[in-house]
């Protein structure tokens, strides 16, 4: 085969179109007329905005919007589908999760955690190493957390009503006084929970662990001594839960698992099951009845059959 | 090869443009890749300096790798071979230089907008319309002196690594506005899923079209020149150029096979992505049987060394991507720092070996004095050499953490930990790369400028 100039420029032009044609335009006419899926509203200006902040500070650079078949973390509940991304211009894939993914982000927190979580991802997440995006400003910041609340459209928006909700609830309960604030939180737990006291004994080696999974977890807001006063604690209202103050209040391990559990919709607290397995929440909650409330009713329960690793 | 060494037929100030282009935007691009490197176990180091955020820093790295460093590097040896192996003047110096200016003003520019938080928020296609245009504009430039240089040729056969520069450059302006959807300046996108689809169309073009081609035709001139060897075969040159070409167009998708994009093309994309081991092979197998039994003469050369080093991490990284289209193997690697690893395999241990090695190759040669220190550059190859397999094994292996604790269902956050580690020594080796690019401009700077009273 001779290769003059016109075979070397004409020939590979040619080919490229022709491959164009099969894995762009083809394409695009098979999935242009996509429908909106059922989830699917169109955004608000804030959230406009927001999507805008979203895309020039490159959050997408590590967090994906893009849930698939084998995901756990959040947002796992729902695959993501074609018809969720019809007014995606451009369209938010990504390509890393060094953050979890945020297709259904919307309402899995309230308003104010975000803020404090901009101000400082380390507030709120003391393992993140999320930059910290105080310097965009308080107007920006509510444009960015609008837009994250959008993630998910209908889905989110019926996540952010409930979590609005249940926010002047807990506003209401916290503004009569902590006696009537942790009436009302164990009022809303199922009475088994209420009940049940932290089956296991309490050892050195579970309240290490239980020290270790508080600092990565829970520090932001309660604060390294359990008194509520964690760094993100200023932005935060209804304001973290002061453990020093509990002692004789009837808090059980149960009710201890159970809020960590699946924490307290409408305020900050949320909720840890998809990051911590049952004995790190047993003994993350055992650490807090022995240190902060000074009050533990680990082992106190000799019914049952004695667990093999019992001492 | 048939160009004769005795005749000189140009200044090279184009190439020398670029050389000096490459070593100065290597620095930079290193100098990012560090620093987003260390915001990773350091976040709050650049606490509220917005500029430096590593969401604004990652994409700087990314794009003046590509367009500063490895492009420009590979535009200097090309613009010193187009003329030699045409037996020419290249059509014009001026034009090259001004297009090496232009180039610059496009890098200023993309630092600035992207620091300043103006970014189109797509892979590869971050900068934003009139930054597009400043590089459709340079790579317009290219392809006009390529073509007008190829029609003046005295030679009448056209070597092999003219077909690969003339379609680097052609095929790149073509995608660049393509991918870039440059006829919508507000944005530079398309909608939803069919967005997703041109942009990693476009998005692994700038490998499979620009980088790749780029290089392969700096080895098809360097090596055959350095072993002083015939090149071993017209036919696979042939059969490497139009595979590469057809296969590697097809492939972009495989970035989207657990994204709700249609199942065809993802067929495609995956037996495309198999098929790469053709062009890549006819090429190595070409390249590799030309220097058999010479490697002596490849290890003389410290630029031929370099462009070795990168057929052979060519072969990893493109035996590995042919792998890594595998959904099963997606299971695991996707979404996480295994893809790192594959990124800096091929794009400094193959595109940015080769680079260099042209450079080097070249500098010599243009100057007509040795470099300044072999040593050096050899140094520098060390440097580089260990850094990018240490990219690899640390990278690989945090991503291998990452994707089966994550399949596994520990959440993204919970992995954080275990993989800080690794993100440290990633940081140290990037800070050998940094540091190696240092070196490098120093020598090339001083190689290129000698001290008044030295004779040409």
């Amino acid at each position: 085969m001779r290769m003059t100039p016109a075979v070397i420029f004409a020939g590979s032009v040619l080919i490229l179109a022709a491959v164009v044609t099969i894995v762009v335009v083809l394409p695009f006419y098979h999935t242009n007329q996509t429908k909106p899926s059922e989830i699917f509203r169109s955004r608000t200006a804030a959230e406009k905005a927001g999507r805008r902040i979203y895309i020039n500070n490159g959050c997408v650079y590590c967090h994906s919007q893009s849930i698939r078949t084998l995901d756990w973390g959040i947002g796992a509940e729902r695959i993501a589908q074609a018809g969720d991304y019809v007014a995606d211009r451009p369209i938010l894939l990504g390509s890393q999760r060094t953050g979890p993914d945020l297709s259904q982000e919307g309402g899995e927190h309230p308003d104010d955690w975000h803020m404090a979580h901009f101000v400082n991802p380390r507030y709120t997440s003391p393992l993140s190493i999320m930059p910290a995006f105080e310097f965009l400003g308080k107007k920006k910041l509510e444009n960015l957390t609008a837009y994250v609340q959008s993630l998910g459209f209908r889905a989110a928006d019926k996540r952010v009503k409930r979590q609005e909700k249940w926010k002047q609830r807990a506003i209401a309960a916290y503004e009569q006084g902590p006696v009537k604030n942790v009436q009302w939180i164990h009022d809303h737990l199922p009475a088994p929970w209420r009940k049940l006291p932290n089956p296991y004994p309490t050892s050195d080696a579970g309240l290490a662990r239980g020290h270790k999974v508080y600092q990565d977890f829970c520090m932001g807001c309660h604060g390294p001594i359990g008194d509520g006063m964690g760094p993100a604690q200023p932005y935060l209202y209804p304001p973290p839960l002061n453990f020093t103050i509990l002692k004789d209040r009837g808090v059980s391990g149960g009710i201890l698992y159970y809020q960590i559990m699946n924490g307290i919709t409408g305020t900050a607290m949320p909720y840890f099951k998809k990051h911590l397995e049952s004995e790190k929440i047993w003994e993350v909650g055992n650490y807090v009845a022995e240190y902060f409330i000074n009050q533990s009713d680990a082992d106190t329960d000799d019914g049952g059959i004695d667990a093999a690793y019992e001492p | 090869m048939t160009e004769t060494e005795t005749i000189k037929l140009s200044d090279y100030a184009t190439a020398k443009g670029f050389c000096l282009t490459s070593a100065f935007w290597m620095m930079v691009a290193t100098f990012m890749g560090l620093l987003g490197a260390t915001e990773l176990i350091a976040p709050d180091m650049t606490e509220n300096i917005g500029g430096l955020i590593f969401g604004r820093v990652r994409p700087l790295h990314v794009n003046m790798v590509l367009f500063g460093f490895v492009t420009p590097g590979l535009l200097a040896a090309t613009f010193y071979f187009f003329p030699r192996v045409l037996r020419t003047a290249l059509y014009s110096e001026k034009l090259g230089v001004f297009t090496v200016l232009l180039w610059n003003i496009m890098l200023i520019s993309a630092v600035a907008t992207l620091l300043s938080g103006h970014s189109q928020g797509r892979e590869y296609a971050e900068l934003i319309w009139p930054v597009d245009l400043l590089v459709v504009a340079a790579f317009a430039l290219v392809v006009f002196n390529f073509a007008m240089t190829v029609t003046r040729r005295t030679e009448p056969l056209i070597y092999v690594s003219i077909w690969y520069a003339c379609a680097a450059a052609v095929l790149t302006m073509l995608t660049y506005c393509l991918g870039n959807v440059i006829w919508r300046p507000d944005g530079g996108a398309l909608t939803g899923i069919p967005d997703a689809i041109l942009l990693w169309f476009y998005g692994h073009n700038i490998f499979g079209l620009l980088l790749t081609p780029l290089s392969i035709g700096v080895a098809y001139y360097v090596v055959p020149k350095a072993v002083k060897a015939p090149l071993y075969s017209h036919t696979l040159s042939l059969l490497g150029f139009w595979a590469l070409i057809v296969v590697y167009t097809h492939i972009g998708t495989h970035h989207l096979l657990q994204v709700p994009v249609p199942t065809w093309l993802k067929v495609v994309a995956i037996t495309d992505s198999i098929a790469m081991v053709i062009p890549v092979m006819a090429f190595l197998i070409n390249i590799w049987y030309t220097a058999k039994g010479r490697l002596g003469a490849i290890h003389a050369d410290i630029g031929a060394k370099f462009v070795f080093t990168g057929t052979i991490m060519y072969f990893f990284v493109s035996i590995q991507g042919s792998m890594m289209a595998l959904p099963q193997v997606q299971r695991v690697t996707h979404f996480n720092n295994w893809v790192v690893g594959h990124a800096h395999i091929g794009v400094l241990g193959f595109s940015g070996m080769i680079a260099l090695g042209g450079l080097y190759y070249v500098l010599p040669r243009i100057t007509g004095r040795p470099l300044f220190s072999r040593f050096l550059a050899d140094f520098q190859y060390w440097m580089i050499l260990i850094g990018v397999v240490g990219f690899t094994v640390v990278l690989t292996t945090v991503g291998l953490i990452q994707g089966n604790a994550w399949l596994n269902g520990e959440t993204v956050y919970r992995v954080l930990p275990e993989i800080h580690l690794y993100y440290v020594i990633r940081a140290g080796l990037g800070l050998l790369i940094f540091s190696s690019a240092l070196f490098g401009f120093y020598n090339i700077v001083r190689t290129i400028f000698t001290p008044a009273g030295e004779a040409k």
